[in-house]
């Protein structure tokens, strides 16, 4: 009723109007649900290729990853290895550089052939003797001191006497001070690390046969050293006892 | 000797003679020869050096009475002592 009512105040071109907004009105609806669509499907396309991305980067870091752990467990291993490998080539460094009073590795028999003293420096070598408390010889130096040079190969004595009425069994060691010439010190030949049996009522002459390496004259560390003292220390054996020998190792 | 417990510092290690042992001298069969020896260090306030003609003359005894393997003068260090040629040689035991 009210159209009706409403009509005929209106004039035609009002009507027109209307006719036309409403047209327009449907229109521009139309075409924004268009466009909302649109949009839709264009708004699709790119999260498509958003996941294809990260699907190959993940592939990417994944295998980043296997060969970053790859590494770390090779140098692990590496590691290991090398720690075990440390002991042996340790001990050729300390045998090359003759560190920490070890032997010097190029030490040999044949250094005495063919070494030359050298007359400038001038040694003292002084003895010592001892004994252990349980054993009742009697042992001591038949020199106090020695004056050698290196290079030259040396004589000395000591002298044992057993004074009891029963044979004695003794082996000895040695000693020389300061530490550090210690390796410059080569014994050719002494009495030292074997039994030696003394009888009862027996004395006995017991040589030392050595010499100090010429290349002490060329260690600053040993610039200073003029004396150096033999210390040689008698211990009781007893039967069937078999002492190690120093600087070997036995299983 | 070397019982000091503690590391780092240095130790002695006593090393083996590289002849191995005199055997003892039970019979004093070169006691003459060392007596000349001890002489000749104390009249030479005990210099190794003027003395080494009796050392060697005490080890050549020592290896006649097989108390020392027979080795050539050279090898001991006596090169300077031997007489002129140096190539006469001692047999090797």
């Amino acid at each position: 009723m009210l159209p009706l009512l409403l009509r005929p105040p209106f004039s035609p071109p009002l009507t027109g109007c209307i006719r036309a907004l409403h047209c327009s009105s449907q229109w521009i609806i139309h075409s924004r649900a268009e466009h909302f669509l649109r949009r839709q499907l264009t708004s699709r396309l790119p999260m498509r290729r958003h996941s294809r991305k990260s699907r190959s980067q993940e592939e990417e870091w994944r295998t980043r990853n296997k060969t970053v752990l790859t590494y770390i467990a090779a140098a692990g291993v590496g590691m290991i290895g090398l720690s075990y490998a440390a002991v042996p080539l340790y001990r050729l460094y300390c045998q090359a550089t003759g560190l920490g009073g070890t032997a010097v590795a190029g030490h040999d028999t044949d250094q005495v052939e063919t070494m030359k003293p050298v007359k400038e420096r001038v040694i003292k070598v002084t003895f010592n003797a001892d004994t252990h408390a349980s054993i009742q010889w009697n042992f001591r130096p038949q020199q106090t001191e020695i004056y050698v040079v290196p290079g030259e190969t040396a004589l000395a004595f000591y002298r044992a006497k057993n004074p009891t009425d029963k044979p004695i069994i003794g082996i000895s060691t040695y000693n020389v001070v300061p530490f550090d010439a210690g390796q410059y010190f080569n014994k050719i030949q002494c009495f030292c690390f074997e039994e030696q049996r003394l009888n009862p009522h027996e004395e006995v002459d017991m040589p030392v046969f050595f010499y100090i390496d010429p290349e002490f004259d060329d260690d600053p560390r040993m610039a200073r050293v003029d004396t150096i003292t033999l210390s040689y220390t008698f211990f009781e054996a007893k039967e069937g006892q078999q002492l190690p020998l120093p600087g070997y190792s036995y299983n | 000797m070397s019982t000091a417990m503690n590391f780092g510092s240095k130790s002695f290690k006593p090393r083996p003679p590289d002849k191995g042992s005199f055997p003892l001298d039970h019979f004093g069969e070169c006691k003459t020869f060392k007596e000349t020896f001890m002489r000749c260090l104390r009249e030479n306030s005990f210099d190794n050096s003027k003395c080494r003609l009796q050392s060697k003359d005490y080890l050549e005894c020592r290896m006649d009475h097989q108390l020392m393997a027979r080795e050539p003068l050279q090898k001991l260090g006596f090169k300077d002592l031997m007489d002129p040629p140096p190539s006469q040689e001692e047999s090797t035991p």
